[in-house]
């Protein structure tokens, strides 16, 4: 497997399909190999733009002809589960979009199945990787803001954009069945900033969630607060507010920093060195400098073509990959892929806890009831078209994700 | 007669449902869940008519049971005009081969497609040729537009699953349709950048048709006899080209700043667009590839002759008229 080029299949031919196949693309040492959706209509278009050699409309079909060592699945998420075990079970490794799973419990016997069949699974937590959250990761550990002590965290989210303005649109959108929604399909970005440097397994938790949307009739922002041993973090979710941020801010016993990931820029928070009226001059003094610095990196950047909004879906992409060849050779348990199997546990094992406390406390205020929608959207028993994928995970494929 | 009318709430759809009634055709409006309803109801209280409506999901085989039952023809207007690739089929390309299906298993006598001119493949004509509807549709419409992709598909979808189950289609495939509330400028004339318009070209004729003489044709699509299997054009007469469009639109007391690129210098920006979103790996889309910029901005003639001679087509709202009005209400 060391020796040649990895073969990618992807199955869900929807909106995130796109980037998917943009950075396969752009990606080192692999190539997409087959598309596949129920719908022939998406793999086709998704083939075709992206010049996939193969398309499917059936997954045992792809698995079958196609014969790839790794499958990304950017399907609606409650398919994420038994589809990554179907897939798992059929000796594939699996890249899954996120949010992981519908829950916790899914996103264990996903593991489980993983750790049995000695594949890796990695979950889509992208911006790990990007460009500036890596330098941002060095900046901590080279110890020049100390130890951190807390990390906000900001997500703006465009609700009327187009997958926004359709998920208001259609009651009965399979995001607004989720546990958390809306929210839950897309939180996930700004909570793994904040665990990358919060570690607690169970963190004590503080959320409530609330719509500033009279037309829209769930919840469109999140506040949410996380109280570890040694680290705190709030986390902000909001569709009201522009610009749509992606910013994060630490706060270390020495400075601090902010960074956009958006315009790809870090700030510092530091002390001066000045006393009284000097340092208002010294301040803005710094952010000159800063700024200068920033544009010089950023033109720089430009003209060498590294400005990529999914830079870090690359990057991820290149990462688990080489851990999939790693795996061709040594004892699955030995190789370590960017993301690990805990860690996409443990993330969305906070996020219940958040959207529990969240429906808690806000009663009947929240996505149909909220779990109580999710049971019955997720029942085995159901019988509508729509969940024809939950009843013959032969052919779980799916349509339109974010 | 009954008919079944997709997209009877949009910018086009309204118009045809207005036209229908005018002509004591009996019309049942399919509409989505989520779609307001108060331009029918506006429609219904102004002429004092009926108006059947209901409310299915057309990507489904019941919802297109319960839209087409008991209608003689379809006039399909439906579609979404924005949004990414996969969307755009899910919500236009798949809800016509479900109806289409159902269509032809109901007893449709005929049903028609609003299409796009844009499903046209002009790359290969020389300039100044004629658009007719003998104008080959584009051989790679994925390398277009995520609109225009999906409309190509969709007629293709259209025209083979109505050829398995033996239905009269007949595809209309309007130019670029402007009134009130759209305005008169489109990507035909020039491009928005930072506050600005990029102009593409200026003197090339841009294929504009006035929404109410599109709405009349559409209708006489439906009701012209001997049609069956036919594709037409609807484009207004003495077309304007993008310069006196700009130049109308100013005239009104709009501000627009515009940065001009003369009809040369676009292969060469399409060719430095291509090679640099290559080089890059798409830091830059190719928004401007020549593949998309032939089809746009090529100076070419569109004839609107067959919709005249086969439909008893006139555009009886002239294109100085129809501007005028649509600047007097927005722009």
């Amino acid at each position: 497997m060391s020796e040649r080029s990895l073969r990618i299949g992807l199955v869900g031919c929807g909106q995130i399909a796109d980037a998917h196949l943009q950075q396969i693309r752009r990606a080192v040492g692999a190539d997409a190999v087959a598309v596949c959706d129920s719908e022939p209509l998406l793999a086709r278009q998704a083939a075709e733009r992206f010049d996939v050699p193969m398309q499917f409309s059936s997954l045992n079909a792809m698995l079958r002809e196609a014969r790839p060592d790794v499958v990304h699945v950017t399907t609606p998420v409650h398919t994420h589960a038994p589809l990554s075990i179907k897939l798992l079970n059929a000796g594939v490794h699996v890249y899954v979009e996120k949010p992981f799973t519908v829950d916790a419990d899914e996103a264990r016997q996903v593991i489980d199945v993983a750790e049995q069949n000695g594949r890796l699974v990695c979950i889509g937590h992208d911006q790990l990787l990007d460009p500036e959250w890596v330098r941002v990761c060095e900046i901590v550990a080279s110890g020049m803001l100390g130890e951190i002590h807390h990390v906000d965290s900001v997500l703006g989210y465009p609700i009327n954009g187009p997958f926004g303005r359709h998920v208001v649109a259609s009651p009965n959108h399979w995001v607004r069945k989720l546990p958390g929604g809306l929210i839950q399909n897309t939180v996930s970005h700004p909570l793994y900033r904040i665990t990358e440097f919060l570690d607690d397994a169970e963190p004590s938790i503080q959320a409530r969630w609330f719509s500033r949307l009279p037309e829209v009739p769930f919840p469109t922002e999140l506040r949410a607060n996380l109280q570890g041993e040694k680290v705190s973090g709030s986390l902000l979710f909001t569709s009201t507010t522009k610009p749509y941020q992606r910013v994060t801010r630490l706060y270390g016993t020495e400075a601090g920093l902010e960074v956009d990931l958006n315009t790809q820029v870090i700030r510092f928070h530091q002390s001066g060195r000045y006393p009284g009226a000097f340092a208002k001059l010294e301040a803005p003094y710094r952010q000159l400098r800063e700024s200068c610095g920033n544009l010089k990196r950023s033109v720089g950047r430009f003209v060498r073509g590294e400005l990529h909004y999914f830079e870090g879906m690359k990057r991820l992409f290149e990462s688990f990959y080489e851990s999939v060849r790693e795996a061709s050779f040594r004892e699955v348990s030995s190789v370590r892929p960017p993301v690990t199997h805990q860690e996409a546990v443990r993330v969305t094992s906070i996020m219940d806890r958040i959207f529990k406390q969240c429906r808690d406390e806000s009663g009947d205020f929240a996505f149909g009831a909220g779990q109580k929608a999710a049971e019955e959207k997720f029942s085995p028993a159901r019988s509508t078209g729509e969940d024809r994928s939950r009843e013959t995970p032969a052919e779980l494929v799916g349509q339109g994700h974010l | 007669m009954k008919v079944l009318l997709t997209g009877a709430t949009g910018f086009l759809g309204k118009r045809v449902l207005r036209e229908l009634l005018s002509r004591d055709i009996e019309v049942r409006c399919a509409v989505r869940e989520s779609s307001r309803l108060d331009c029918i109801d506006d429609i219904r209280t102004e002429l004092g008519c009926q108006i059947e409506v209901v409310s299915v999901d057309l990507a489904t085989e019941d919802g297109c049971h319960e839209a087409v039952s008991g209608c003689e023809v379809v006039y399909h207007l439906a579609a979404s005009l924005d949004g990414c690739t996969s969307s755009l089929f899910q919500n236009s390309v798949v809800p016509t081969r479900e109806l289409v299906r159902v269509a032809s298993e109901s007893g449709v006598r005929r049903f028609i497609l609003v299409s796009s001119l844009g499903v046209y493949g002009p790359q290969k004509l020389p300039r100044n040729a004629i658009v007719d509807e003998s104008c080959p549709v584009d051989e790679a419409p994925h390398l277009r537009d995520a609109y225009t992709y999906s409309k190509a598909v969709q007629e293709d979808v259209a025209w083979q699953t109505a050829r398995e189950n033996d239905l009269s289609l007949v595809v209309v495939r309007p130019g670029v349709i402007f009134g009130d509330e759209r305005g008169i400028l489109s990507h035909r004339v020039g491009l928005p950048f930072g506050g600005r318009m990029l102009r593409m070209g200026g003197r090339q004729r841009i294929p504009l048709t006035y929404v109410e003489n599109c709405a009349s044709g559409v209708v006489l699509a439906g009701l012209a006899a001997g049609v069956d299997g036919q594709v037409f054009n609807l484009i207004d007469d003495a077309l304007p080209n993008g310069r006196e469009m700009i130049r109308r639109y100013r005239r009104s007391g709009r501000q627009l700043r515009v940065i001009g690129i003369p009809q040369f210098a676009i292969p060469l920006l399409s060719w430095l667009n291509e090679k640099y979103s290559d080089w890059t790996e798409g830091q830059i889309p190719k928004v401007l590839s020549r593949h998309r910029t032939d089809a746009m901005w090529k100076p070419l003639r569109y004839s609107n002759e067959k919709a005249k001679r086969l439909l008893g087509w006139q555009p009886s709202i002239d294109i100085d008229t129809a501007i005028t009005r649509t600047l007097s209400f927005s722009g």
